[in-house]
């Protein structure tokens, strides 16, 4: 009964003071769709990132004189690393036919014998894709007896780790920079809300009324508000992606999480800001 | 039933009250007169612990201000109807939502809260008037739904801060005859007033303030000592 005064009573209050309800609205629907994009963003360069990382490989090429015996001893040793998502031997007839497929040209008619050595072909798992993993297993196979080199995209691996580092921090500031300014921002036009409306607080108070009946309304005022605010966000993220996966980059790809986490983190700034603002003018009164 | 011991106020350099003592008994009427900045209002906010003594205690019921927890306060205002010169009516619902949202916010029923509501606009004879809203009425019936709302819970005490400072003559006459009227049924009524002529009509016990300090607390067939009366 007191949850459907309070309903009652919130969007009376909505409609009581329009335009800072519409200016509240307007804060968090920005602000959201601000931080939903800053959230795509990421999760997509996440995903870019990963989407390499799955795939850094290490080639390892064995001597020439190397026996069926070495190899099996370095096979099982690969099997042991726990770093190493596959590792998969290629014959030198195999690394031969690769070559033809790769390159179109038969080297056994220009060359005598096969020159390609045998070989095993790596692969990491990405929770070990780190330039300084690479390296430390890169150099503990070629250790072993039988290696003759370790081949891996050193630089690359480095540079992309490096700026993707950098992308987060920068993606990560703008966000939490973002979110304490969205905060500061709804909390202050929720108290101007509040305080446009002192008059029914006042004859509350008057009347008798306990905090938690004067709060209730301005609470669910303020959850309303984010709801509005998130729905208006999630339609503009909504379209902005449409927009840059039709115009810009087609593989965007957009969580359905991320519309809910917009519509809840709507409520939630509305619910947090209002609960302090009502609280604080109480206080203050 | 409400008594003040000793009640000083201090507000920043200024006193706004000192050393009052005084008890209002069950079912008086009591005004409270003096000029502007003698005390009244502060007084009144003592009352429904809108304020709180600097020094000295006010009981109020079975609530003291100097050991009330703040939580009990709303159930203190239960007990006692306030109403102001400028009204405090809630512009954009009709005479009925003004008087049952006071019910409402306290936690009553749907039911209950029409009988009363319907009950106590009759009594101050509104009950015509119950759909429209408050920018249609007069000052004397703005004033009689702010009544209104402060009876509709049933307190024992109505606080009155210049109830007819914004009416003409004839509606504030009416409102003093609604006050006795409430006052006679039961309720306790303490009016702050600086307007003469309505004691003189409807004399009852008069506290006179200067300055924060009790300058007179007169009875009804005693209030010749104040020259403005005489």
């Amino acid at each position: 009964m007191n949850l459907l005064l309070f309903f009652k009573e919130g969007l009376i209050g909505l409609k009581r003071a329009k335009l800072s309800a519409i200016i509240t609205i307007i804060s968090i629907c920005l602000s959201l769709s601000l931080i939903g994009i800053f959230t795509l963003l990421g999760q997509n360069l996440k995903d870019i990132f990963f989407r390499f990382y799955k795939e850094i490989e290490i080639e390892v090429f064995l001597e020439p004189d190397v026996t069926d015996q070495q190899i099996s001893r370095i096979e099982s040793t690969f099997h042991r690393f726990s770093e190493l998502k596959s590792a998969r031997f290629i014959s030198r007839s195999e690394a031969l036919q690769e070559f033809q497929k790769i390159f179109g040209t038969d080297i056994s008619g220009v060359l005598d014998e096969n020159p390609l050595p045998a070989s095993f072909r790596l692969i990491m798992k990405s929770d070990y894709s780190t330039p300084a993993e690479v390296e430390k297993i890169a150099k503990q196979i070629s250790d072993l007896a039988g290696i003759q080199e370790v081949i891996y995209q050193k630089e690359i691996i480095s540079f992309i780790h490096k700026y993707f580092n950098i992308s987060v921090i920068i993606i990560g500031l703008l966000a939490f920079t973002l979110l304490i300014v969205i905060t500061i921002l709804v909390f202050n036009t929720i108290r101007l809300t509040i305080y446009a409306r002192r008059d029914i607080i006042q004859i509350m108070k008057l009347v008798g009324a306990t905090n938690y009946f004067i709060k209730g309304p301005f609470i669910f005022e303020g959850m309303l508000q984010g709801l509005i605010g998130g729905g208006l966000s999630l339609i503009l993220v909504w379209l902005t992606t449409k927009l840059v996966k039709t115009i810009i980059f087609p593989e965007l790809s957009i969580s359905t999480y991320l519309y809910l986490f917009i519509i809840g983190l709507g409520v939630f700034f509305g619910l947090v800001g209002s609960y302090f603002s009502v609280n604080k003018y109480l206080k203050y009164q | 039933m409400i008594e003040f011991f000793n009640v000083s106020v201090q507000s920043k350099n200024k006193p706004l009250l000192k050393q009052v003592s005084l008890k209002i008994h069950k079912g008086e009427f009591v005004y409270l007169i003096g000029k502007t900045g003698a005390g009244k209002t502060t007084l009144l906010r003592l009352i429904y612990m809108d304020l709180f003594p600097t020094k000295g205690n006010v009981i109020i019921d079975k609530y003291s201000s100097s050991n009330i927890i703040l939580g009990q306060i709303p159930f203190l205002r239960r007990k006692v109807g306030v109403v102001f010169q400028d009204f405090k009516l809630l512009p954009d619902r009709t005479v009925y939502d003004n008087i049952a949202f006071a019910l409402r916010v306290i936690g009553f029923k749907r039911r209950e809260v029409k009988s009363k509501v319907l009950n106590i606009l009759t009594q101050v004879g509104l009950n015509h008037r119950r759909y429209h809203m408050p920018e249609l009425l007069s000052g004397g019936e703005k004033q009689r739904v702010a009544i209104a709302r402060a009876l509709v819970n049933e307190p024992f005490i109505l606080l009155a801060d210049e109830p007819t400072g914004n009416l003409d003559p004839d509606a504030s006459k009416s409102i003093i005859e609604l006050l006795e009227r409430i006052n006679k049924s039961g309720t306790a009524v303490c009016m702050a007033t600086h307007n003469y002529d309505l004691i003189k009509n409807a004399p009852h016990r008069t506290i006179v303030l200067e300055n924060g300090e009790i300058h007179y607390d007169l009875a009804p067939e005693n209030l010749h000592k104040i020259s403005e009366l005489k």
